[in-house]
Order: structure tokens, then C-alpha cells, then sequence
């Protein structure tokens, strides 16, 4: 009962305390933007998936009227390919605003399509989005130094710390209760609007739940940095000033330090690598004899070997296989791109752990599908699609099946792939 | 050692260790050689017991600037895990003669007596059997000190415990039972003060030198 009434006592207390009050208001307010600009961003994504949905219905029933063959129809045919935005995206958006989540490909070579990227502004990609897991990792620190940095030392120079000590009996259990309700009132201040915003979305409890634990260990451990610091018998400029080198190394410092050996360490091809090495192999094709061109393509399609000889100046058989002689091309780039990709995101998972900021900021992309390995999976799946499109158009070029609109219906779907 | 019901003033110059001394009764300093004891008990074995039995009024009162008189009582009374009714604040506000006027204004808007009436009417509701008094009556006018000697000695008449540090000699005759001379942090007279017993020579040195005692 006499703790309850210590706990009331502190939180009257700390009502009453105006600059205690400002940090939390600024921290809610920049939480509910912070959120608000992710569920915007959200809802931007989502109508721009539906829109294309439709779109691409409409223009395949315009385009289905006037074709003619098999060859055209996988020509002038889109197929629209998306990474919808998970439910909790709005908190988190990571890679989504440098890598793509929307592609609309055709039966032609696939890795030139993968890598032509359309992600908005790059100065703004380059900057980052202000979202809340960029809140709760870099920002919400800085607030909860200046929320304990001074807690004892402010009292010191005000002339009533050992006022308060003689007069509280157990100066720990009272410290330690006005740092609580401080450390508390920041994470409600926090979370509130990240609760509400994931009720508004429909996000997971699970993961809600799995947010708020990640993020309540973030606070201890620089509410456990602030104690440890604050009981150091300097003045508190001094605390202040190491408490603020300690964020500067861990959120600025560390984590750009350890992307500049990484990308160093850890090689990898770029995308646009990628695409010249296709386009430039595709295009030479036009020039080399046929047979060279489909030599390597029945090495991975040996079941269409039979197929006779091509005579004629044109034919579309002859068009995807050197189409897909080019992915074959890209191969061992693409697939060096992905590994390297993958590398670098490991190591950097694990220099995170001496860099708690980014731990946080990667733990929340990775509970919003907006991290990199959700990214890569994105691709494997247009990939995936990209084939099952080829499972179905090979037969009909290499039978010679007799173009039948009809059968377009049976074309696969993304989202066949995706369940 | 000061009995109950005895008011004592430990005088001594800038430097001379009368705050320290306070401190070490509060378990804040450790004494560099003998022992701090309150009600026969070490005060280092159990801080907690000896801070229980203080109402400690530091030099500079600085209370809660944001708080209003009855709300900074209030807080320092709940923090000591005692209570008092409004009823019983407003009686102890009386006993130091705060004007009722200014009790719900923030303690920013007062003097800094006014705010030393608050810090002396809070050691007073905390009801505790001993009273450590840092310069009590640095900021009071000559009226408010007359005042708070007739109070400290209505406390000491109930059974309490007072000690004092002051610089004020004159205060200290007036109201004190026994003066001790601190210098350089030693206690180096100790006098009572009603039998104009009071080495005047003594207290001369203790304030005018800050040597060590011959």
C-alpha cells in the first residue's frame, strides 16, 4: 500500500513537472505524425496496387481482342507483380522506399525488368522516411537523456538533494520510482499512438505485442545507461555530454562506419550491372547465327530440343530463347547480387548488436516484412511467376498450338504464386 | 551529546565544519574518526532508523519552485511516509506566521523567508523526535526570527531535540540551552547559555581564525 501510495505520489508529482511534460508531448506528437505519415504512406501503396490490379485487367481484356498468336499475346501482355505492405508497415517502412514493391513484367528477358527500378524521389530515398521505427530507435533516446540525465543533479544544484534523501529514508527506491514513472510515461507516450494506429491497420496482437517488448527493452537499456552515467559524481553538463557521445557513437558513428567496411569487405555487382549485361546479350543475339542461341537454350530446356530448326527470318520460339538466354547470362551476377546482398545484411545484423539503435530499427523492419530479406523474397517470387509464365508459353511456341484467346484466361497469376 | 528537550547551537566561522557535522548526523559523511550516534545507535549501521528521526531544514530551503506551500508540504511529508490534513498544514503555516494570502501561490512567487517558513512549517508537521536546523533563520526578518525562537523553543519545551548551526552569536544566546564552538572541525568550547558562562575570547578565535585549536 505504501509503495502505491509513493507510485501516486511520484506521478501527481511528476503532473506537475512543466518541462517533464513538454518532452512527452513532444514525443506523442511526433509518435501520432510519425505513425500517421506510415498509415498514409500505407494507404498510398495499397490504392496504387489496386489501381494497377484493375488496370492491368483492363488493358489484358484490350490487348486479348487483337491478338492474333501465341507470341504476341506474351509480347503485349503485362503481368502485374506487387509486394503489398504489411500490417504493420506503417510503423516500420525500411526498404520499401528503396526497393521496389510493384513490377509489371513480360514474358522478355526478366532480370533487365527486375532491376528498372521506379522508387519516387531519390533524394527523399536517400534520406529516409521519418517513421516511427526511425522515432523509437534515434529520437526517443535523445528524450530520455534529457528526462534522466539531470534527476539527480538538478536536484544537487537546486539545494535539495540531500533534503530529499534525508527526508525519503530509502534514497534508491526513491530515485529509482521517479525515474520509473519517467521512463514509463515516455514509452506510453510512445506506444499509444502505435497501439491505436495498429487497431485502425487490424495489425496482428502478436505482433503489436512483440513491438512494444522489443522497444520497452530498448528504453531499459538506455534508461540502465542514464542510472549507471547519472551515479557518477560529475556535474551534470558532463553526464550530459557523455550520455549524448554515447548516442552519437552508437546511432551515427558506429552504424556508418560499419556500412563503410561492409560494402567495402563484401563485394556485389550493381543492378545496373545486371541490366546492361542482359540488354547488351539479348541485343547481340539479333546478330549471332540462331543456332548458338538455341544451343544454350536447350541446355536448360532439353525437353524442347526436338524442335526443328529455325528457317524462317522471324520466329517468336527463337525471340525467347535468346530472351531467356540472357537471364541465363545474368546468372551467376544476379545471383552474386542476392548472396552479397544477404552477406552484408548479416554482418550488419551483427554489428548491430553493439549498435543497440539499429538493432531496434532492423527488429521492427524485420516484424514489418520491410527488410531487406523481405525485399529478396519479393523478387523470388516475380521470378517464380516469371517462370510459371514461361511453363506456360513454351508449350504453346514449341507445340505450335493454334492461338486460342480463350486459353489466355488460364494464364497464372501472381497471386497463384503467393499461395 | 545533546538531550532532549535541549535546544543546541553549534557556532563556528565559514569553514569550520558546522554543516559537515549536520551532514554526518544525516549519514551523508562518514566521520574521519569517531562515531555519529542518535539515540545510542550508529548512524552508519542504519541510515534509514536515524533519517526516520530527523527533520533535517537545510540551509537554503530551495523547495519545489512549481508548488504551491500546501502542495510542496505535502509531497516532502508523503516522501517521509507521514500525512497531515490541510487543517493541520494551515495550523503549522500559522506557527510560522505565513501570510494565508500567498499559501496557494507557487513558491517562485515568494521571498526567501517566505520560502524558509515553509521549509521550518514542513520540519514541523514531520513530528520527529529530533530537529536539524542548517542556519534557520538566514533570510528571516528581525520579527520572523524573534518568531521562529519562540516556536523552536515550544518544540524543544514538547520533548524534542534541537540542533542548530548558525553564525548568528547573539541568536544563539537568546535561544539556545547549550552553544559549542566548532573550528576547523573540532568542537573546541561548549558553554551553557543562559549562565553568561560564554568565553568570549573563544568565540572570538572560532570565528576570526580558521587555524587549527592550540
Amino acid at each position: 500500500m505504501s509503495y502505491f501510495n509513493a507510485l501516486i505520489r511520484e506521478v501527481k508529482f511528476t503532473a506537475h513537472d512543466r518541462s517533464v511534460r513538454l518532452w512527452f508531448a513532444l514525443i506523442f506528437i511526433l509518435s501520432t505524425i510519425a505513425v500517421g505519415f506510415g498509415l498514409i504512406e500505407v494507404e498510398r501503396q495499397n490504392t496504387t496496387i489496386n489501381a494497377l490490379i484493375k488496370t492491368n485487367q483492363q488493358e489484358r481484356i484490350l490487348e486479348s481482342e487483337k491478338l492474333k498468336d501465341w507470341g504476341s499475346s506474351a509480347y503485349y501482355n503485362f503481368h502485374l507483380t506487387y509486394d503489398r505492405p504489411s500490417d504493420f508497415a506503417y510503423a516500420a517502412m525500411g526498404q520499401r522506399d528503396v526497393q521496389p514493391w510493384k513490377h509489371r513484367i513480360r514474358l522478355l528477358a526478366l532480370e533487365s525488368q527486375i532491376y528498372e527500378r521506379d522508387v519516387g524521389n531519390p533524394s527523399i530515398a536517400l534520406v529516409g522516411r521519418f517513421d516511427f521505427a526511425f522515432l523509437a530507435a534515434f529520437i526517443m533516446p535523445l528524450v530520455l537523456i534529457m528526462l534522466l540525465y539531470d534527476l539527480k543533479t538538478s536536484e544537487k544544484a537546486a539545494g535539495r538533494h540531500h533534503l530529499l534523501e534525508a527526508t525519503a529514508g530509502r534514497p534508491f527506491s526513491f530515485w529509482f520510482l521517479r525515474a520509473a514513472i519517467r521512463v514509463a510515461g515516455l514509452f506510453l507516450c510512445l506506444i499509444v499512438p502505435l497501439i491505436v494506429t495498429g487497431i485502425m491497420a487490424e495489425t496482428a496482437i502478436s505482433t503489436l505485442l512483440l513491438a512494444c517488448l522489443f522497444i520497452f527493452a530498448y528504453i531499459l537499456f538506455w534508461a540502465a545507461l542514464c542510472f549507471i552515467i547519472s551515479a557518477w559524481q560529475k556535474p551534470g553538463s558532463l553526464i550530459l555530454m557523455t550520455l549524448i557521445a554515447i548516442w552519437v557513437s552508437t546511432s551515427v558513428i558506429l552504424p556508418a562506419g560499419a556500412r563503410l567496411m561492409i560494402d567495402q569487405s563484401v563485394s556485389l555487382p550493381s543492378g545496373s550491372d545486371i541490366l546492361m549485361l542482359q540488354r547488351e546479350t539479348v541485343n547481340d543475339a539479333w546478330d549471332l547465327p540462331r543456332e548458338v542461341t538455341m544451343e544454350a537454350f536447350f541446355e536448360h530446356h532439353p525437353e524442347w530440343s526436338s524442335y526443328e530448326p529455325i528457317k524462317s527470318s522471324f520466329e517468336w520460339q527463337w525471340y525467347y530463347a535468346f530472351q531467356q538466354v540472357g537471364d541465363q547470362q545474368t546468372e551467376p551476377l544476379s545471383t552474386a547480387y542476392q548472396e552479397g546482398r544477404l552477406r552484408r545484411n548479416g554482418i550488419a545484423t551483427w554489428v548491430s548488436l553493439i549498435a543497440p539503435p539499429s538493432l531496434l530499427e532492423r527488429t521492427l523492419q524485420s516484424l514489418a516484412n520491410t527488410d531487406l530479406k523481405a525485399s529478396i523474397r519479393y523478387e523470388k517470387e516475380v521470378r517464380a511467376y516469371h517462370a510459371a509464365l514461361r511453363a506456360f508459353y513454351y508449350p504453346k511456341f514449341f507445340h505450335n498450338e493454334p492461338f486460342d484467346a480463350a486459353l489466355l484466361e488460364k494464364l497464372p497469376t501472381f497471386e497463384s504464386i503467393l499461395h | 551529546m545533546v538531550e532532549a528537550g535541549e535546544i543546541y547551537a553549534l557556532l563556528g566561522g565559514n569553514g569550520a565544519g558546522k554543516s559537515t557535522t549536520l551532514l554526518s548526523f544525516l549519514g551523508f559523511l562518514s566521520p574521519s574518526s569517531g562515531h555519529v550516534r542518535i539515540n545510542g545507535k550508529d548512524v552508519n549501521y542504519d541510515i534509514t532508523a536515524a533519517r526516520n528521526v530527523i527533520a533535517y531544514l537545510p540551509e537554503s530551503a530551495s523547495l519545489y519552485e512549481h508548488l504551491n506551500a500546501h502542495e510542496n508540504i505535502h509531497y516532502f511529508l508523503q516522501l517521509s511516509g507521514s500525512s497531515a490534513s490541510q487543517e493541520d498544514i494551515n495550523t503549522a503555516l500559522d506557527q510560522v506566521s505565513l501570510v494565508v494570502d500567498a499559501r496557494q501561490r507557487k513558491l517562485s512567487e515568494y521571498s526567501k523567508g517566505m520560502r524558509q517558513k515553509v521549509a521550518i512549517a514542513l520540519a514541523i508537521l514531520r513530528d520527529t523526535e529530533i530537529l536539524l536546523l542548517d542556519e534557520p533563520t538566514s533570510g528571516l526578518d528581525p520579527s520572523a526570527i524573534d518568531e521562529f525562537h519562540q516556536l523552536i523553543r515550544s518544540l524543544a519545551d514538547t520533548g524534542k531535540i534541537v540542533l542548530m548551526v548558525t553564525h548568528d552569536v547573539y541568536g544563539a544566546c537568546q535561544v539556545a540551552d547549550k552553544i559549542g564552538l566548532l573550528q576547523n572541525g573540532v568542537l573546541v568550547g561548549e558553554f551553557m547559555a543562559n549562565e553568561g558562562s560564554i568565553d568570549t575570547e573563544t568565540v572570538h578565535k572560532a570565528f576570526s581564525s580558521n587555524s587549527s585549536p592550540s
